[in-house]
């Protein structure tokens, strides 16, 4: 195995340790609705709602928090932030529709991305805001408003290419929003079609984890909206996107060990961490690492509503060095934030039944196979690297709990392709699991939970479940059949 | 001494003895290399002029530009330099943490480029890094670059190798020192030292100092990055460390305030791990020995690294009249009004109404007929007093009533008799629909 086991735990709150502990339930609802689950915990999005907001209260700022719904399919997660006060951000005609159904009214809603014309006419229809990516975006729009006789629709401009002076930032080019060189002409548009549209402020969405870039472009959205007041126009909105990250890792210790060991396995000075020597980004020139390394920043200190309040609080060089919450309120702007994985952080797990555990010949890593596709629990295509929870079959609780070997597995899946790898890495565990035990893969709510998951070859997709605590006691039911007035101890 | 040209200062830097009172060890002379006296201040001025001198007089008939990935020392030297020469100046990183660095790099004409953050939402089909970009835009055709590629160009050791190496030895009257301590960020300087250290006296011990993982001093890498670096190996150093940006700090403060020597976080770093190491040593060896550790460059530039690690060595004595000094309860209690109160009273009495928001802000929507005096000034105006007569009655006014309701106490405290804060501030104003003007 080459030296001592190289663990990466998952970051569990109490609401999933104790999850986790319920040996029981978790075979019960895995016999019971099969091989891979899901399970969400709808109330701790409401309490991830609640740390978003008291960022918002430390620095006075009023306006939404926008649950990024692409992150999840759940209608259960979605109804229980629809009985707070949060708002929702779709991307698509069905998660519009699925907002709508789940009791956002059309004030609670701003619709995103690239919109086909039916999406645009329900957004217009139903009143919701609408983020416009470009002029002929709101050309049509506008279009759509005329023709149906619809009131005006809110809109927020998204813009993009943010420039600062003195240090260049080289961000990557963006496929959505205008330049913000090009604000003028989006102005214009506007103002053509002003009994149609109503502009109640600007956008930006930046996928970077650099708190410095979205600085630059919040900065920049704080100009933009002085160009718009000095037209005579009155928007009043900062739309900021998301991307504030989650923390996955229990201990920053193991990550840093993990990903020294990958830099010297990548370099030839110690045995591959991963299924045919890949490096995930990091390769070898003549005993230099070259590259850069693709995975998640697992273990991130600042993440989520603490990684918001970082951004507030940077200053903005071009606007007297105030810090940047000072400005929004100073400037009596609204901030709108989506934040779609940082919602959902400890919002859900994915179960798997181990079927398979197979001792190679050459003395190599075990192979262990889940009822369970790579695309089920897309963890590594988004490069979080995160070990499973190992459940025994007996029911006795986690078994890193329990004595034994630690053992390095690689976990494969149900797909008959060579590729259907659950990881490429060689996951280690405190020992060896059997058939029958199952595997739970933490915190995969935000993205990993159904993100890609396919019918393919006709395998099962997995079942979602809504779960909640009563008392000392875990209830669930399915994820449809979940409303907020489900759970005991709320008013029917 | 008289030159022609502030390259030739270049070098031959002093080599000073610690007092060993200050570092306590009882056998080990201990020295330090003052690189922070090169002309443009650090040890990165000798691979600089090294690296760029062969290649000026054709960067000047092509009218190229400098570049390199540097984010800082290497950046600073280069830009004089290039400079000097007429050139321009790029430097490219990710790593330019020190806002002072970046600040004097762009005052010396630099232009700067800062690689982007990590993907949030990662692509798992991208086959580039940034750093590939860029060396793929340096070799396009048609680009005219003088790349000095400092982690990878030889020059960068061999000033050290003909330059700080031969000092040292020169001011130890021929001798190598037993233990040579240097911190790695580029590698050339260890490398380049070391091998001419164990050329003069094979037994020589080189130390090498790493920031720990998680920390970031300023020019030196961890123990992953310097992977990163071609000038780096392994076989150069018998040892390997971690310090830590405390450290660091420690080792710079008892530079700076007991030794008289003004070093940056990178020199404390490099003397906070060589007593460290040696300490052990010095106990168990009473053999008289000659150490050596590099004083990369000063203190100056890393004035905001320290306020954000440890703002209590920059502590000030307390101000007279600050709006820190006051109690909850003086807060809570602070005359107030609300809008509609505050409407008829600017009506009838015609209050000073002072809007404390940042000029910006005010510039863009307030209301009618106040001064904008912006917090920060209003709290150095009333350190000597009150600013304005005891018989002008006062209204003050910020985003939600806050700060006002701090200064409106702060003021009743300092004996003003009408003094009052908005209640709810601008935002109530707007929200009740009161005009706010832009003019």
């Amino acid at each position: 195995m080459g030296g001592e086991p190289l663990y990466l735990e998952p970051r569990l709150g109490p609401r999933l340790r104790s999850l986790l502990e319920s040996a029981e339930l978790l075979h019960m609802l895995t016999d019971a609705l099969g091989s891979p689950l899901n399970l969400v915990v709808p109330d701790q999005i409401a309490e991830n709602l609640e740390r978003f907001r008291s960022v918002y209260r430390e620095h006075h700022l009023s306006g939404q928090i926008f649950y990024a719904h692409k992150a999840n399919r759940s209608s259960a997660l979605l109804r229980r932030l629809a009985a707070t006060d949060a708002g929702v951000d779709v991307a698509s005609l069905g998660e519009l529709q699925h907002a709508l159904g789940a009791g956002f009214t059309p004030d609670r809603i701003t619709a995103t991305g690239p919109k086909n014309p039916e999406f645009l006419w329900l957004a217009a229809r139903t009143g919701v805001t609408v983020s416009v990516d470009s002029a002929s975006e709101l050309d049509q729009l506008a279009a759509l408003v005329r023709a149906h006789k619809l009131s005006p629709v809110r809109v927020l401009l998204r813009l993009s290419g943010f420039e600062t002076s003195g240090v260049k930032v080289l961000s990557r080019p963006s496929r959505f929003g205008t330049p913000v060189g090009e604000l003028n002409l989006l102005l214009k548009a506007v103002e053509r079609h002003a009994g149609a549209v109503d502009l109640a402020g600007v956008a930006y969405h930046l996928d970077t984890t650099s708190v410095a870039e979205k600085a630059t472009a919040l900065e920049g959205c704080l100009e933009a909206l002085e160009v718009c007041r000095s037209r005579g126009l009155r928007p009043r909105a900062v739309d900021i996107g998301g991307g504030f990250g989650v923390n996955y890792l229990a201990h920053g210790e193991q990550w840093e060990r993990y990903t020294t060991e990958l830099t010297a396995a990548v370099l030839g000075r110690r045995p591959s961490l991963a299924r045919g020597g890949h490096g995930y980004g990091l390769r070898a020139e003549s005993g230099t690492v070259r590259g850069s390394l693709g995975l998640y920043p697992a273990h991130r200190p600042v993440a989520g509503a603490r990684y918001l309040d970082e951004l507030l609080s940077q200053p903005a060089a071009s606007l007297g060095g105030r810090p940047l919450a000072a400005l929004l309120l100073e400037h009596l702007h609204d901030l709108y934030t989506e934040p779609g994985r940082a919602l959902l952080d400890q919002c859900g797990i994915t179960v798997a039944k181990v079927l398979e555990v197979r001792s190679p010949d050459t003395g190599a890593e075990l192979l262990v196979r889940l009822a369970l596709k790579a695309d089920d629990v897309a963890l590594e295509e988004h490069g979080v690297l995160m070990d499973p929870v190992v459940i025994p079959g007996n029911g006795t609780g986690p078994r890193t709990k329990t004595g034994g070997e630690p053992v390095g597995v690689h976990l494969f899946g149900s797909l008959c392709l060579e590729t259907d790898m659950i990881t490429r890495r060689t996951v280690f565990l405190p020992r060896r699991p059997a058939p029958g035990d199952l595997m739970a893969f933490a915190n995969t709510a935000g993205y990993a939970m159904d993100f890609h998951a396919t019918r393919a070859q006709l395998q099962p997709v997995a079942h979602k479940a809504a779960v909640w605590q009563d008392g000392d006691t875990w209830r669930w039911c399915l994820d449809d059949q979940y409303w907020p007035i489900t759970p005991p101890g709320e008013p029917h | 001494m008289r030159y022609d040209s502030i390259t030739e200062a270049i070098g031959n830097t002093p080599l000073v003895r610690i007092d060993p009172d200050v570092h306590g060890l009882r056998n080990i002379d201990l020295y330090a290399k003052l690189e922070l006296l090169n002309p443009f201040g650090s040890v990165k001025d000798r691979a600089a002029w090294n690296m760029a001198r062969p290649h000026l007089t054709e960067a000047v008939e092509h009218g190229s530009q400098v570049v390199e990935l540097s984010s800082g020392n290497t950046a600073k030297a280069l830009a004089v330099i290039a400079g000097m020469h007429g050139l321009g100046f790029k430097s490219v990183t990710n790593r330019m943490r020190v806002p002072e660095i970046k600040d004097l790099l762009l005052l010396l004409g630099a232009q700067i480029e800062e690689l982007p953050g990590q993907s949030e939402c990662l692509d798992p089909t991208a086959t580039d890094d940034p750093l590939t970009l860029f060396h793929r835009n340096l070799s396009a055709s048609g680009s005219a670059y003088l790349h000095t590629d400092q982690y990878f160009n030889p020059r960068n050791t061999e000033a050290h190798l003909t330059g700080t190496g031969p000092e040292i030895v020169k001011d130890l009257d021929g001798r190598a020192p037993d233990w040579f301590v240097a911190c790695v960020g580029t590698a050339g300087s260890s490398t380049g030292v070391a091998r001419f250290l164990r050329e003069t006296d094979p037994d020589v011990r080189v130390l090498g100092l790493v920031a720990a993982k998680s920390d970031f001093i300023p020019g030196i890498r961890t123990i992953d990055e310097v992977q990163e670096v071609g000038l780096f190996d392994p076989d150069t150093y018998d040892t390997m460390e971690s310090v830590s940006a405390d450290d660091a700090i420690e080792g710079m403060l008892a530079l700076n305030r007991r030794c008289g020597i003004l070093a940056g976080p990178t020199g404390g770093a490099a003397y906070f791990g060589a007593v460290r190491h040696l300490r052990q040593l010095d106990a168990e060896s009473a053999e008289r020995q000659v150490a050596v550790f590099i004083v990369c460059d000063r203190v100056e530039s890393y004035l905001s690294y320290v306020r954000k690690r440890r703002p209590d060595l920059l502590g000030r004595p307390p101000r007279k009249n600050s709006p820190a000094d006051l109690s909850d309860a003086e807060i809570r209690t602070a005359p107030a009004i609300g809008v509609g109160d505050a409407q008829a009273w600017i009506a009838t009495d015609r209050p000073l109404l002072v809007d404390l928001r940042s000029p910006y802000a005010y510039a863009a929507l307030h209301i009618d007929g106040s001064v904008n005096i912006v917090d920060e000034l209003f709290a150095e105006l009333v350190q000597g007093g009150l600013p304005f007569s005891r018989r002008q009655p006062v209204l003050l006014a910020c985003p939600v009533g806050e700060q006002s309701a701090r200064y409106a106490a702060l003021l009743t405290r300092m004996g003003h008799p009408d003094v009052r804060s908005l209640a709810g501030g601008i935002i109530a104003w707007r929200d009740a629909g009161a005009p706010l003007v832009r003019d």
